[in-house]
């Protein structure tokens, strides 16, 4: 039977009707209209639905709505707020600016089809926030080897990942 | 401004200027319609088709100065959106960010054609920038009171005589009476034809009419940002999984238990449970629908369960595929090259001769983002359909064919959507048809989108492939004769799943070999490529079986294979550098520039393989490095594999990878780059992991975990050398950087360990078993 929750995304409080299982992949998509993450393959293997809760990555599409409660969610669409919080950027700085993970993957022209984007993006805001300055390896192994699975792309886009998070890592650490 | 001068005169014949008064609708524009460039969800309204002979088809101008530029073919994630952009402002004489494009939407584009091959399709938007700005030049002549010939236009603005007029404003209140020459016709099926529908390429513009010379391009050959990109990372793009319609419902398939399977009877919805969703079905397609997702997604197991199929197991098992292509009877080849009874005398001749025999397995698309697409069927006849296709109109012709019904009462709106890397390409493949026929049945619009096992199952499939490849060698070492024999199941099955399943009428092609190498060593004359066809694995059934499709660098990629491995063996047979071999076996100067310029960015050392170190035991890794090259489509690509090998686990680590590309004149090295690396990643994966696994009934390699793709810690540094020629055209860029992985690995892995590796993908399990033997 459906409940209702009261979720904190992207900073704002919303409340939401859902069965407690339900995913919250569905949960952000239909009834918050967030449709950055997004379903790929609906067992936390590939990363396409990828969130932040409270700072860490979850996969949307195996995460049930009822986790979500009393803690900070953010998909891509508030990046840019969250950074722009922690920057203490003014209302009007705030919104010009992209979060500067996003910023690198405009400027490294990542996306291809950009499917998997979304999630790929949200592992690297993680992996920032834990190391301002990782390494190439540091990079392939957050990537590849933070459970629950990697983050594919099948595009192929690792190298500009590669070359994006390290852009990101110097911007924010300016 | 330099335009190139050919054919000028045939330009003027069919540009005919008229200066009219002012156009009554006021707006000062081209055109009398203007549309958001973004999709709409909005039922098509069934109307007549754009005349594809009206420049109002085609191009806008907006008194703004902005251009919007219509064309049926669309973006698949390659960057086709920019470089098409950047034809058009090369050719208008404006910057890129002027020009917003309308792509794939049967009812809002002149042409249709697929997306496959870049030059194509650029030809048809070049063609109409060059006319139009044509007429621009002798409608601001006029104006002006300037000859055309002493007219410059810089960023849409058109200077002479002290005097200047921007685009936006020359066309205010004017109409150019300008006829857009073209031959062809929309895509309609047509079961005779080879992929079962005509017309591959729509409408295509035709006459030479003068254009912008490569030497003096100012926009192509730039970085360009592709557009998209920024919508996509903020997350404003609208996917077709994201296409919401008024009282819409979502939809998850129940598919047959094996691929040979009919249905019995259908399993039941526990109300109590799922008190939205029902069942919905025709044929062997079943389905359960709910305004609901999750309720869809989460009933339709349930209703799997209690689904009943009749049993079916007529598959040969993945690992019997060569044993059953060696015992197929086989129709007559397609043939290319010299006569192959004199080849195969000349390599009698022959003192010395090597042969060999490759295996390519099943592979597949697999895309992060499994089908989605989003149809309304309504009373009326007329249908809408929401998706991410290559070719609209070839999907256009394909559901109108299933529905019995005309093109003109179908309309494909395409969206954005997971990377198709072929799939659509001829127009079929995909979840159309199923949502389609669901939203017959249900009298809504219905959303689909296939899970992810579903797809690793159901959708298309490139197919396996097995090759004999003989060589003769003259007494110096040169190979003089090759003789190739290719054998796969159908590469062009593009029939959609669903209209099978729910045996509605649906275009088929007839299974055919395919000679697909462009033969790139000159200096062998003799020699004769065969390529035999036969019907998918499984055929007979109600769903086609295991139909297969083209991927990425179709057919060549695995003909590629066997000849570049071919190659190879032969140079290390005769104890040659590999590259060297190669070189002395050309004249074509732009494969000899891009195997120099490839071999010294990755400071090749001139030797024979294998390596004096190699071995095929021990715990230590064992390295090398190994070279192919491939020729399509006017482009030239060379791939050095750098590898290291751990014979006691059978695994194999790329470490490094280099790969060349001269495709002509480059249109956007930045993007060329990014595409060469993906593809690079491609080719790798294909080269390592990949093989679609099946049983005697169904397919098994249903998830991630089963169908393995490279992954970021198995990319190596990946190094791109790039080569521009302004005097060769333009080529296809990116498309065959993953047809060079399988091949210069598998030399790489020789390299190392002394022992061929004619089988892909190279496992750790295959791995052990060749070192052993």
């Amino acid at each position: 039977m459906p409940s209702e929750f009261s979720l904190s995304v992207n900073g704002a409080k919303q409340i939401v009707s859902a069965a407690p299982e339900t995913p919250l992949l569905f949960v952000l998509r239909h009834q918050l209209k967030l449709t950055g993450p997004r379903l790929g393959c609906g067992m936390a293997q590939c990363g396409a639905c990828a969130v932040l809760l409270d700072g860490e990555e979850v996969r949307t599409c195996v995460t049930p709505v009822s986790s979500a409660v009393g803690r900070q969610l953010t998909t891509i669409e508030g990046l840019p707020a969250l950074w722009a919080a922690q920057k203490h950027l003014s209302a009007s700085d705030a919104a010009k600016t992209l979060h500067p993970v996003q910023q690198a993957w405009i400027d490294e022209q990542v996306p291809q089809c950009g499917y998997c984007q979304s999630g790929m993006m949200i592992a690297a805001v993680q992996l920032l926030a834990k190391n301002p300055n990782p390494t190439v390896a540091q990079i392939k192994d957050a990537f590849t080897n933070t459970p629950p699975s990697p983050h594919l792309c099948r595009c192929g886009t690792y190298v500009a990942i590669i070359d994006a998070v390290q852009r990101a890592a110097k911007a924010m650490r300016a | 401004m330099t335009v190139s001068t050919e054919d000028s005169a045939t330009a003027t014949s069919v540009v005919m200027l008229t200066r009219r008064g002012a156009v009554k609708m006021g707006g000062a524009l081209f055109v009398s319609f203007a549309f958001p460039a973004v999709a709409s969800t909005d039922a098509a309204v069934i109307g007549a088709p754009l005349d594809p002979t009206q420049l109002a088809s085609w191009l806008e101008i907006r008194s703004d100065n902005t251009i919007v530029m219509r064309t049926g073919r669309t973006e698949t994630g390659t960057g086709m959106s920019g470089f098409y952009t950047q034809v058009v402002a090369e050719e208008l004489c404006v910057r890129p960010e002027a020009i917003s494009l309308i792509m794939g939407d049967t009812d809002k584009t002149p042409d249709g054609g697929y997306s496959a091959d870049f030059r194509d399709g650029m030809a048809n938007v070049r063609k109409v920038a060059a006319y139009t700005y044509q007429a621009l030049l002798r409608l601001a002549a006029t104006q002006l009171s300037v000859p055309v010939e002493d007219l410059t236009v810089v960023d849409g603005v058109v200077s002479g005589g002290g005097k200047t007029i921007p685009y936006g404003q020359l066309v205010q209140g004017q109409h150019l009476d300008l006829k857009i020459p073209v031959s062809g016709e929309p895509a309609k099926s047509d079961p005779t034809r080879w992929v079962g529908i005509t017309s591959l390429d729509g409408y295509t513009v035709t006459g030479n009419p003068p254009t912008k010379l490569l030497s003096q391009w100012k926009v192509m050959g730039k970085s360009y940002p592709v557009p998209g990109i920024p919508d996509k990372v903020t997350g404003k793009t609208r996917w077709t999984c994201d296409v919401t319609l008024p009282k819409m419902l979502y939809a998850r398939m129940v598919r047959p238990a094996t691929l040979g399977s009919t249905l019995i009877s259908v399993g039941e919805i526990d109300k109590k449970r799922f008190p939205t969703a029902a069942i919905a079905k025709k044929g062997n397609l079943v389905a359960v629908v709910s305004p609901s997702e999750w309720e869809a997604i989460s009933a339709a197991p349930v209703v799997a369960a209690g689904t009943k199929w009749t049993n079916w197991a007529g598959l040969p098992g993945n690992e019997n595929v060569s044993k059953t292509l060696r015992a197929q009877k086989w129709d007559a080849p397609a043939e290319r090259g010299e006569n192959a009874a004199a080849v195969e005398a000349a390599i009698a001749k022959c003192s010395k001769t090597i042969s060999a025999f490759y295996e390519q397995p099943y592979v597949r698309h697999a895309p992060i983002g499994p089908f989605a697409a989003v149809a309304d069927v309504r009373s009326d006849g007329s249908v809408t359909v929401w998706t991410h296709s290559a070719q609209s109109q070839g999907l256009r012709a394909r559901i109108a064919h299933m529905l019995g019904t005309t093109p003109d009462k179908v309309v494909i709106r395409w969206v954005d959507h997971s990377g198709q890397y072929g799939r659509t390409t001829l127009g079929g493949d995909g979840a159309e048809a199923d949502a389609v026929i669901l939203s017959q049945l249900t009298g809504k619009p219905v959303s689909v989108q296939w899970t992810l096992q579903e797809d690793l199952a159901w959708s298309s499939v490139s197919p396996a492939w097995i090759s004999d490849i003989r060589a003769g060698f003259d007494a110096n070492g040169r190979v003089i004769a090759v003789r190739s024999s290719f054998y796969s199941p159908h590469m062009l099955d593009p029939r959609p799943v669903g209209a099978l399943l729910a045996g509605m009428p649906c275009s088929t092609s007839k299974p055919s070999g395919f000679v697909a190498t462009q033969w790139p060593y000159d200096k062998i004359q003799n020699r004769s490529e065969h390529a035999y066809g036969m019907p998918n694995l499984g055929a007979d059934t109600p769903s086609g079986g295991l139909r297969g499709h083209i991927m990425r660098t179709p057919g060549q990629r695995q003909q590629n294979f066997a000849l570049e491995s071919l190659i190879n063996e032969a140079a290390a047979s005769v104890g040659a550098d590999p590259i060297q071999f190669r070189l002395d076996h050309t004249t074509d100067q732009r494969l000899i520039d891009i195997l120099n310029a490839t071999a010294k960015a990755a400071g090749w050392e001139s030797r024979p393989s294998p390596h004096a170190k190699a071995r095929r035991s021990g715990t230590d890794p064992v390295t090398g490095r190994g070279v192919c090259i491939i020729v399509r489509q006017n482009s030239y690509w060379a791939g050095i594999a750098e590898v290291a090998v751990a014979p006691a686990t059978g695994a194999v680590h790329v470490t490094k990878f280099t790969i060349g590309v001269e495709p002509g004149k480059i249109i956007n090295p930045r993007q060329l780059d990014r595409c060469m690396k993906s593809g690079v990643v491609m080719g790798l994966s294909e080269a390592l992991k990949e093989e679609v696994t099946f049983d005697r009934s169904k397919v098994t390699s249903t998830d991630w975990s089963r169908y393995k793709i490279l992954t970021m810690e198995e990319t190596p540094e990946i190094k791109v050398v790039q080569i521009s020629r302004d005097n060769k055209g333009f080529g296809s860029g990116s498309e065959a950087a993953n047809a060079v992985g399988p091949p210069a690995v598998a030399a790489a892995f020789f390299d190392a360990t002394g022992v061929h590796a004619r089988r892909i993908p190279l496992t750790p399990a295959y791995v052990t078993t060749l070192l052993k033997d």
